[in-house]
C-alpha cells in the first residue's frame, strides 16, 4: 500500500510519459553495454554529453518553435556556416570576441530572415526554413571556397578544450540553455504567449498577443543557440567546416518530439526535452560503438523519428480520448 | 413499398458538448420532412451522422429493415442517401455532365477512354427529366448559384439507388423564383418516393414544402408534427422550450444611459466599407444583418484585427490608433470573436490559462516573470463572477460545454476592464439555460457604465437585449432603429433590402 502510493506520487511528478522516456533511456544504455563494455564508462559518457551538447542547443531553440507551431530546418546548416565564419574572421586576424559577437549576429541575422519569411510571405516554416538551409550552406562553401580553414587562436580553442568541474565547457552550456530557457518557457509571459500561439494564433492575437514578434523571438533564440553550437563545434574541431552538421536538425526535432513535444504546436516542455536529447545519444552514440555501418545509422535515426512521431499521434489520440470522455461525465 | 428510414438512440458527443442525445424517429418514403432548431440543435449534426461524415458515439439507424453504417460520405452516396449542402460541393471548372457522373464517367471497357459523349447524353437526359434551360456541356462556373445546387441535386439523382436525399439550408443564397423550381424539384423527387429531409430555418418555406416537421432542441429530438396541425408559434415553442419574451421581459436593463463613449468616423479596411456609428455609456447597441453584411468586419477594423484603411476612433473624445487588437485592448475595447473555436480559445491551454492570457502584464513582474499566485486569484476571480461550471481552475477548456467556454473568454475580456465591450454572436451554439445567463450578463455590463456592442443573428436577442440597432447590408449601415421601433419585419427588411 505504502510502495504504491510512492509509486503514483513519482509518477504524478514526472508524468507517465516521461516515464516511459526514462525506461526507454536505461534500455538503451543496458542494452548497448551488453554489446559493448566501454559504453557505460566515464569518458564515454562525457564524450555522449559533448556530442549532445550541439544537438541539445538546437533542441532547446525547437521546443520553442514546435510548440509555437512552427519549425527550422536550417539549423545543420547555419552551425556550419557559423564554425567556418568563425574560423575565416580569426584566419583573418580578428580578436576573439569581435568575431564571435560576429558569428552570434550571423545567427540572429537567420533566424530574423527565417522569421520574415514565414511572418511577411506567409511561407510554411518548413518550406522556409528549407530555402535557408540551402542558401546558408552555400554561403559556408563559399567564404571558405569550399575548403575548411583551420583554426590557430589559443583562447577560441579553449572554448572546446576547457572543463569546469570535469565537465566540458559546451555540456555547461546546454545545461544552462536547458534551465535558462526552461525557466523562460515555463514562468513569464513570453513562455505562456508562445503556447497561447501554439494553440491558435488568430485567437492568441484577439486576446492581445503579438504572434509575428513571438515567432521572430523563437526564430532569433535559436539562430544564436545554433550560432553557438556552431562556435563550440568548431572549437572541438580545430577547424571551420562548411560541409558539417548535416541533419543536426534532424536530430533536434526527433529529440524533441520524442520528449512530448506536439508536432500540432501548443503541447510539451524542456523537461522532456532533456530526457529526449539524452535518448537519442545514447541510441546515436550506440550505434556507433556497436560498429553499426553509417548507412544503416540513417535507416535507424528515420526509424527513431517515426517512432517519435508515431508516439506523438497515439499521445493525441489518447488526449482526445480523455477529453471526450471528461466532456461526456461533465454533461452527465 | 415506399421507403423508411429509422434512427434508433442516435448519441454524438463532442469534446464540450452533447451533440446528439438519443434519437430516435423515422423517415417515411414519399414524404418531406422538415428539420426545425435552433443553431446548434443537431440537425446538421445528424444528417452528418446518416452520411457518414461522423461516427455515433452510440446508436444506429435502418434503412429499410436494413441497419447502415458509413464511414464516409462517399459510401454513403453510393448507397443512396445524399445530402445537398449550403455550400456547393461541385467543381467549377467542369461540365455539367462531368460533375453529375464524378468519378464514375461511362467508359469503354477495354481502356478505360471516357465517353464524354454517352455522358452527355445520360445528362441530358435528366436535365430535361428536370425541366433545366441548361446543357451538359456547360461549364458549372458559368452558371448560377441556382442552377449549380440543380447540378447537386442531379448528381444524386443521377444514382438509380437513390434512396434519401437531404437539404441543409438550400435557399439560403436563392431568390424566390429560384426557391420555387427548387420546390418543383423536390416534388418531383417526393412523387417518386423518395425520403425528402430539409433543414432550414425559414417556417414560411417550412410549410410551403414540408410533410411533416420533426423539432429539435438542445440536441435532442422532441417530436414530430404535420405540418397545418400545429401552428408556428407552437412549433416555436417547441424548439425553444419556452418563450423567449419572458426571458427578455424579466431582465434588468440599465435606464441610465450616459453621454457619447466610442464615435466611429468613416472607418473601413479591406473587407468592409466606411461606416460610421456612435456608443453611449451604458449602452447595449445592437447590430443586426445577414450573415456576410459586414459586421464582424467593421469591428476587426475598429480593434484593429484588420487593417484599418481610413476613419477614426474616438474613445471619451481621444483619437486611437488601435493597429493592434492588443493596442485595441489597452485603450480600453476589446473584442468576443465569433468563431470561439477558431479565434477564441486556446484548445490547448487551461481554463485559468485561458481568462489569464489578457492579463499576463497585470500578473507579472517588469521581468515578465508570471506570479502564480496573481494567476489563481484572477482565475478565481472569472470563474466565480461568470459562475463558469468547471471541477478545477487547470482544466483544459475544451472540456467544458459550449456555455462556459465562451464564458471563459468573456471573462478574459472583462478582466482587462475594457470600457467597450464588443461581443460578436456570444450566444451562437450554446444552449437555451447559458444564452439567458449571457443576457442578463449583458444587462449587467450596461449597468456598470459599459458600452456594449451586440452583433447577432438572432432577431428576438437583438431587439430584446438593445437599446438602438444598427443595421448593416452588403458592408455599410443602412439604417438605425430604437429599440421600441424594432420588429423582426423592420430589421429583416432593412437588412435585405436596404430599406423598410
Amino acid at each position: 500500500m505504502e510502495n504504491r502510493k510512492e509509486k503514483k506520487g513519482i509518477l504524478s511528478i514526472i508524468g507517465g510519459d516521461k516515464l516511459i522516456l526514462l525506461v526507454a533511456i536505461v534500455i538503451v544504455f543496458v542494452l548497448f553495454t551488453a554489446l559493448n563494455k566501454n559504453y557505460f564508462s566515464w569518458t564515454n559518457i562525457v564524450n555522449l554529453m559533448i556530442a549532445a551538447s550541439l544537438v541539445g542547443l538546437v533542441a532547446v531553440g525547437h521546443t520553442y518553435l514546435i510548440i509555437a507551431g512552427q519549425n527550422d530546418l536550417s539549423p545543420g546548416s547555419l552551425a556550419a556556416f557559423c564554425g567556418t565564419l568563425a574560423a575565416l574572421l580569426l584566419s583573418k586576424g580578428l580578436p576573439i570576441v569581435p568575431a564571435i559577437l560576429i558569428v552570434l549576429a550571423a545567427g540572429v541575422a537567420a533566424g530574423l530572415f527565417n522569421a520574415w519569411m514565414v511572418n511577411s510571405i506567409k511561407l510554411e516554416a518548413f518550406i522556409a526554413t528549407l530555402v535557408t538551409q540551402n542558401i546558408v550552406r552555400g554561403f559556408a562553401y563559399i567564404i571558405c571556397d569550399g575548403k575548411p580553414i583551420s583554426i590557430s587562436n589559443k583562447a577560441y580553442l579553449a572554448i572546446g578544450k576547457m572543463r569546469i568541474l570535469t565537465i566540458p565547457l559546451s555540456v555547461w552550456l546546454m545545461i544552462f540553455a536547458f534551465i535558462v530557457f526552461g525557466f523562460i518557457l515555463s514562468r513569464t509571459r513570453f513562455g505562456r504567449s508562445v503556447y497561447a500561439i501554439g494553440g491558435s494564433k488568430e485567437a492568441a492575437r484577439l486576446a492581445g498577443l503579438n504572434p509575428q514578434r513571438i515567432i521572430t523571438t523563437c526564430f532569433v533564440i535559436i539562430g544564436v543557440l545554433t550560432a553557438i553550437g556552431g562556435i563550440v563545434f568548431s572549437s572541438r574541431m580545430n577547424s571551420g567546416q562548411p560541409a558539417a552538421n548535416v541533419n543536426l536538425e534532424f536530430d533536434a526535432i526527433t529529440a524533441v518530439i520524442l520528449g512530448g513535444v506536439s508536432f500540432a504546436g501548443g503541447v510539451g516542455g524542456m523537461f522532456g526535452t532533456v530526457l529526449g536529447v539524452i535518448l537519442i545519444q545514447a541510441f546515436n552514440t550506440g550505434l556507433i560503438m556497436v560498429n553499426v555501418s553509417t548507412f544503416w545509422q540513417y535507416v535507424a535515426r528515420g526509424a527513431l523519428l517515426l517512432f517519435a512521431l508515431t508516439s506523438d499521434y497515439i499521445r493525441k489520440q489518447r488526449r482526445e480520448k480523455e477529453l471526450l470522455e471528461a466532456a461526456m461525465k461533465n454533461i452527465k | 413499398m415506399s421507403s423508411v428510414l429509422e434512427f434508433k438512440g442516435i448519441s454524438k458527443y463532442f469534446p464540450g458538448v452533447k451533440a446528439l442525445d438519443n434519437i430516435n424517429f423515422k423517415a417515411y418514403g414519399g414524404e418531406v420532412l422538415a428539420f426545425l432548431g435552433e443553431n446548434g440543435a443537431g440537425k446538421s449534426t445528424l444528417l452528418k451522422v446518416l452520411n457518414g461524415d461522423y461516427q455515433p458515439t452510440s446508436g444506429e439507424y435502418w434503412l429499410d429493415g436494413e441497419q447502415k453504417k458509413f464511414s464516409s460520405p462517399h459510401e454513403a452516396i453510393e448507397e443512396g442517401i445524399s445530402i445537398i449542402y449550403q455550400e456547393r460541393q461541385i467543381l467549377l471548372e467542369l461540365s455539367v455532365a462531368e460533375n453529375i457522373y464524378l468519378g464514375r464517367m461511362p467508359a469503354s471497357r477495354r481502356l478505360g477512354v471516357i465517353d464524354t459523349r454517352k455522358a452527355n447524353q445520360m445528362a441530358a437526359a435528366i436535365i430535361s427529366d428536370f425541366g433545366l434551360p441548361i446543357s451538359p456541356t456547360d461549364k458549372v462556373k458559368d452558371l448560377s448559384i441556382a442552377y449549380q445546387q440543380m447540378v447537386e441535386i442531379m448528381k444524386a439523382y443521377s444514382r438509380d439507388n437513390l434512396k434519401v436525399i437531404c437539404f441543409d439550408e438550400p435557399t439560403a443564397s436563392l431568390s424566390d423564383a429560384e426557391i420555387e423550381s427548387l420546390f418543383e424539384v423536390i416534388r418531383k423527387l417526393k412523387a417518386q418516393g423518395k425520403i425528402i429531409i430539409y433543414v432550414s430555418h425559414r417556417m414560411a418555406e417550412i410549410e410551403e414544402i414540408a410533410d411533416k416537421v420533426a423539432i429539435f432542441k438542445d440536441g435532442r429530438y422532441v417530436d414530430t408534427v404535420k405540418v397545418g396541425e400545429v401552428t408556428e408559434q407552437q412549433m416555436i415553442r417547441m424548439m425553444v422550450g419556452r418563450d423567449l419574451g419572458d426571458i427578455f421581459a424579466d431582465l434588468k436593463r440599465n435606464d441610465r444611459i450616459g453621454e457619447v463613449l466610442l464615435e466611429v468616423k468613416g472607418v473601413s479596411s479591406d473587407y468592409v466599407k466606411e461606416n460610421s456609428f456612435v456608443l453611449h455609456k451604458g449602452e447595449v447597441l445592437g447590430f443586426s444583418g445577414l450573415v456576410g453584411a459586414g459586421r464582424t468586419e467593421l469591428m476587426r477594423a475598429v480593434i484593429g484585427a484588420d487593417k484599418r484603411k481610413s476613419g477614426q476612433v474616438i474613445l471619451e473624445g481621444k483619437e486611437l490608433a488601435n493597429r493592434s487588437p492588443k493596442e485595441a485592448m489597452d485603450n480600453g475595447i476589446v473584442l468576443v470573436p465569433e468563431d470561439r473555436k477558431l479565434q477564441g480559445i486556446l484548445s490547448n491551454l487551461s481554463v485559468a490559462g485561458n481568462i489569464n492570457i489578457a492579463l499576463m502584464d497585470r500578473n507579472s513582474n517588469g521581468l515578465g516573470i508570471i506570479s502564480a499566485r496573481k494567476e489563481a486569484m484572477e482565475a478565481k476571480k472569472g470563474i466565480e463572477e461568470f459562475r463558469i461550471k468547471t471541477p478545477s481552475p487547470d482544466k483544459k477548456i475544451v472540456e467544458l460545454s459550449g456555455g462556459n467556454q465562451q464564458k471563459c473568454i468573456v471573462a478574459r475580456g472583462v478582466g482587462t476592464n475594457p470600457k467597450v465591450l464588443i461581443l460578436d454572436e456570444p450566444t451562437k451554439g450554446i444552449d437555451v439555460g447559458a444564452k439567458s445567463e449571457f443576457y442578463s450578463m449583458i444587462c449587467e455590463f450596461a449597468r456598470q457604465g459599459l458600452g456594449v456592442i451586440l452583433i447577432s443573428s438572432e432577431m428576438p436577442e437583438v431587439i430584446g437585449l438593445s437599446d438602438r440597432i444598427i443595421v448593416m447590408k452588403s458592408l455599410r449601415i443602412v439604417g438605425e432603429v430604437k429599440r421600441e421601433e424594432a420588429t423582426e419585419d423592420k430589421l429583416l427588411s432593412l437588412g435585405m433590402m436596404g430599406e423598410e
